[in-house]
């Protein structure tokens, strides 16, 4: 008898003890985040039991990794209160009924309006904004001059500056990168789906083919086949550029660490207007969620709002993560060229289109941008092709 | 005196005829597992795996504890973890198939339906009512709204009563005309004050008058009540706002007008993603150009794979070769290294431009070669990269076989006077492929999935010119799958994914099953040996 009762005490600590530790329960908030923000939720988190005794648990992820966990946690009761991810998230994640609409009341005003806009769908808004970000170009001011003021001069620095047979390159984008290239396309007027009258974006009006998006990848053509830029992906374009072998770098951001880690002198501007045409790059807005499975909504939407939405939180968030804040009170504090060269992009920028139509889109267009490269296909016949794959995609799912 | 008595298979027991002590910890070891398991399933309402899961735990117990089962002891733990992890998925991923699971219908109709129950709707222009909370010491809450008619109420349990400005029951202490307790103990609650008892309040319907009241957030009270009924008997969600009615169609509960309500919920599709790969252009259009150089793809792999390693296999295996166990060593390491991290930095030394391989080719004067962006190209260095990952294997494998021949076999044909090529072709290939063949064709299988080395070195490209879909030269059937799954015209599409890794089994299941018949011959060649 003695080893029966020892063995069921045994099954019962085991069942405690392996009880699924990491699930929204009432009463503790869990945050989904990746490996930059959970730090400084951490803080928070620990300042936040303190004061109200509620546990706030912070879990670690690769940032891509919290969207696709979401889709198979969250329906299986094992997904976060609060997640942290960036707004094009949104129309799979609404379309799968995964998030729960976000009040900010008096408080909607301190925020950049145009982030805002990124995070509303259907009329919904349904994360808070902390960041926004938009690729520019950095420069090396060891074998640039000057910061350029038109892209034409700047591909004359471009030229002036490389010299192939000691490795030193000009101006680099990784290539085939739609994201990187996409400032060279909207120049012109070219764009990736065009609004419906209600303000959403329609997923059957493409706009990779028109007329200025050809322009763009005709110029981008023109680049390559002139030696200007070589085909390089992302990481090799990097290494080139913390080694003094790139004067001119078009991306984002988050290289801002890796350069001035590296003790390069660097400028970083947004990309020069080509042909008198503003660069419009993709515009990234990262915010936090709430997800609808959540057992604490209206505590995980007070978090938010009183302990995220403050000055010293996102002064935090971007002293590790140097984007420039969406909340203005904090934007005002900060004084830094590189934010306010992000910001400015940012201005010009278009929103990375979020409904759930842009998965069918990245593969096509940048095969088209590899064959025109490559020198296989001329711009329009490359662009028409994706296009066309594109909508036959999206046709295809939306007949059903 | 003892005699020792042979060992019979039955009950085991220790002296003294108890049950050893071992049996039940291994017992409640299971038992303890398959609780906390259970309890998570019957959580998230998963019946089905939860009964397959209380029937396989019965099984161990019984089996563990009753004596006339013993044999099946042994057998039943392993039979059940194979249900668990090979039948179940599969039996899974067939349904999936015959789902539209996928963006837009990752919840099922329940949990749907729950969504839209607990979604609430505010009257438009409805005011909102600021309150101040009171808390006594019990830990026991009180709210005091000022209303609209300029009146207060208070609450009382889930019930608001109107409340006369000088009441005795509301407390002002220091005079300054602002509430700050009432009779009974209570005290004011700062605003942030309410946070730790936020997840108790979200849930609690307050009523004033006819009207619904709920906690919107913390400092304001709203009308909201709720915005849809699911009507069980009639399968029917009602707008209970606008009084539309919305049925089930296509995964989606629509209205007569055809307007659907996201999100949409999981529901079976019939044979529609089947026929979506027959009839689908955007599908079945490379469907046979990724076919054929999938078949391709595993045949080389193999056979380089295996001619590399069985060569490298025979001349280590020479005893006059100096410093073998040196160089078997040095030629393991590329299986030893994990092939995510050599196929990546394979990718790199294959870059066109900057890539070491391509940088020593010109050095040498030959030029380069576009390794990754030709087709056929970027389809050698794939079988290159895979060749590199996967020598050491059959290296491995050949050598434990032909270690295992008989040295009289060699030593007979020597003396018969047969050549080292006889020797080879008629001793050591047939001996060897009784032990290697099986898994030259479980590697055909890997290789013909091998999504990893396709992904990771060319992603399944360079794009073909002209191609209606956005298949790649590289692109086998399952990193085609993928693409099929992940970036479809809507987001994900897992059923349709299913539905071609199905078709991708039963491929391999033939495959296979052929192969394994062939093989059985080879097997009675090796015994007439």
């Amino acid at each position: 008898m003695k080893r029966l009762a020892a063995a069921l005490v045994l099954v019962a600590l085991l069942a405690l003890g392996a009880c699924p530790a990491l699930a929204s329960t009432p009463g503790t908030l869990l945050i989904w985040a990746d490996e930059v923000r959970s730090q400084v939720l951490l803080d928070l988190a620990r300042t936040f039991e303190a004061e109200y005794g509620i546990p706030v648990r912070v879990q670690e992820m690769g940032f891509g990794d919290i969207r696709d966990t979401l889709n198979v946690a969250a329906p299986a009761g094992e997904g976060p209160d609060i997640l942290v991810g960036a707004h094009d998230w949104l129309g799979q994640l609404v379309t799968n009924g995964l998030l729960e609409p976000i009040q900010l009341g008096e408080k909607a005003d301190a925020f950049l309006p145009t982030a805002l806009e990124a995070w509303t769908y259907d009329g919904v808004l349904y994360g808070l904004p902390y960041a926004t970000e938009a690729i520019g170009l950095f420069y090396n001011k060891a074998l640039v001059p000057r910061a350029p003021a038109t892209f034409e001069e700047m591909i004359e620095l471009a030229r002036a500056a490389a010299d192939r047979s000691q490795g030193i390159y000009g101006y680099a984008l990784p290539i085939p990168d739609p994201y990187h290239t996409f400032p060279l396309m909207s120049a012109q007027g070219g764009y990736v789906f065009g609004p419906t009258p209600e303000g959403g974006l329609d997923p059957l009006d493409i706009g990779l083919n028109t007329e200025g998006a050809v322009a763009g990848v005709e110029l981008f053509d023109r680049l390559i086949e002139e030696g200007v830029l070589p085909v390089l992906d992302f990481a090799t374009m990097e290494g080139l550029f913390v080694s003094h072998r790139l004067a001119f770098m078009q991306t984002g951001p988050w290289e801002l660490a890796t350069v001035r880690n590296a003790g390069i002198d660097y400028g970083f501007i947004p990309i020069p207007p080509i042909n008198g045409q503003p660069a419009r790059p993709f515009v990234g807005v990262q915010g936090f969620m709430i997800s609808s499975f959540s057992a604490n909504k209206l505590l995980a939407q007070a978090f938010l709002n009183e302990y995220i939405a403050t000055t010293e939180t996102m002064l935090r968030l971007f002293e590790l993560d140097p984007r420039p804040p969406a909340y203005l009170p904090a934007l005002e504090r900060i004084d830094d060229p590189d934010m306010e060269a992000v910001a400015q992009a940012a201005a010009v920028g278009i929103p990375m289109p979020a409904i759930p139509q842009m998965a069918a889109v990245w593969t096509a267009w940048s095969d088209a941008l590899t064959l025109v490269a490559n020198q296989e296909l001329e711009p329009k016949a490359a662009l028409d092709d994706a296009v066309a794959q594109i909508r036959a995609t999206i046709e295809a799912s939306l007949n059903r | 005196m003892f005699v020792t008595q042979p060992a019979r298979p039955g009950p085991r027991t220790a002296p003294g005829g108890r049950t050893r002590p071992w049996r039940w910890a291994v017992v409640a070891l299971i038992d303890g597992l398959a609780l906390w398991a259970a309890l998570w399933l019957a959580s998230t309402g998963a019946w089905l795996l939860l009964i397959i899961l209380v029937a396989g735990a019965i099984g161990i117990n019984v089996a563990f504890l009753s004596e006339r089962a013993y044999p099946l002891r042994y057998l039943l733990p392993g039979l059940f973890f194979m249900f668990m992890m090979v039948v179940y998925p599969i039996v899974y991923t067939v349904y999936v198939a015959f789902t539209d699971y996928g963006t837009g219908h990752i919840l099922t109709k329940a949990q749907a339906i729950r969504q839209f129950e607990s979604r609430l709707y505010e009257p438009p222009g409805a005011p909102r009512f600021p309150f101040t909370a009171f808390q006594n010491d019990g830990g026991d809450l009180r709210f005091l709204i000022p209303w609209e008619d300029g009146r207060w109420i208070l609450s009382e349990g889930d019930q608001f009563q109107p409340v006369d400005r000088d009441d005795p029951a509301l407390i002002d202490a220091d005079g300054d005309g602002v509430v700050d307790g009432l009779a009974g103990g209570y005290r004011a609650l700062p605003t942030l004050g309410l946070m730790r008892h936020l997840h108790e309040l979200q849930e609690r319907v307050f009523h004033y008058d006819g009207v619904e009241l709920r906690l919107a957030s913390l400092t304001q009270f709203a009308r909201l009540s709720p915005r849809y009924r699911y009507d069980p008997a009639a399968d029917q969600l009602v707008d209970l706002e606008t009084g539309t009615v919305y049925r089930p169609v296509n995964g989606y509960f629509t209205s007569e007008a055809g307007e659907r309500l996201t999100p949409g919920f999981r529901s079976l599709v019939g044979w529609r993603n089947f026929t979506a790969l027959l009839t689908n252009p955007r599908i079945s259009g490379p469907f046979f150009r990724v076919f054929v150089w999938t078949f391709v793809w595993a045949f080389l792999s193999v056979a380089s794979t295996f001619g590399l390693g069985f060569g490298l296999s025979l001349v280590l295996n020479d005893p006059r070769l100096p410093f073998r166990r040196v160089y078997r060593s040095l030629l393991i390491l590329p299986y030893a290294f994990p092939a995510f991290i050599s196929a990546l930095i394979w990718r790199g030394l294959l870059n066109t431009e900057v890539g070491v391989i391509n940088q020593v080719l010109r050095a040498v004067g030959l030029g380069g070669v576009p390794w990754l962006t030709d087709p056929l190209w970027a389809k050698v260095a794939v079988l290159l990269v895979n060749l590199w990952l996967g020598f050491p294997y059959m290296m491995l494998v050949t050598t434990g076989a032909l270690q295992s021949i008989p040295d009289e076999l060699y030593e007979a044909a020597y003396c018969d006077g047969a050549t080292s090529w006889q020797q080879l072709r008629h001793i050591t290939l047939p001996l060897l492929m009784v032990s290697v063949a099986p898994l030259l064709i479980s590697s055909f299988a890997f290789n013909f999935n091998n999504f990893n080395v396709i992904y990771l070195v060319t992603q399944g490209r360079p794009p073909i010119p002209g191609a209606g879909t956005p298949a790649g030269a590289t692109d086998i059937l399952i990193s085609y799958t993928y693409r099929l799954a992940f970036e479809g015209g809507s987001g994900t599409d897992y059923g349709l994914a299913s539905a071609v890794a199905v078709v991708i089994f039963i491929l391999i299941g033939t495959i296979s099953y052929v192969n394994f018949r062939m093989t059985g011959v080879l097997e009675r060649v090796g015994e007439h040996v």
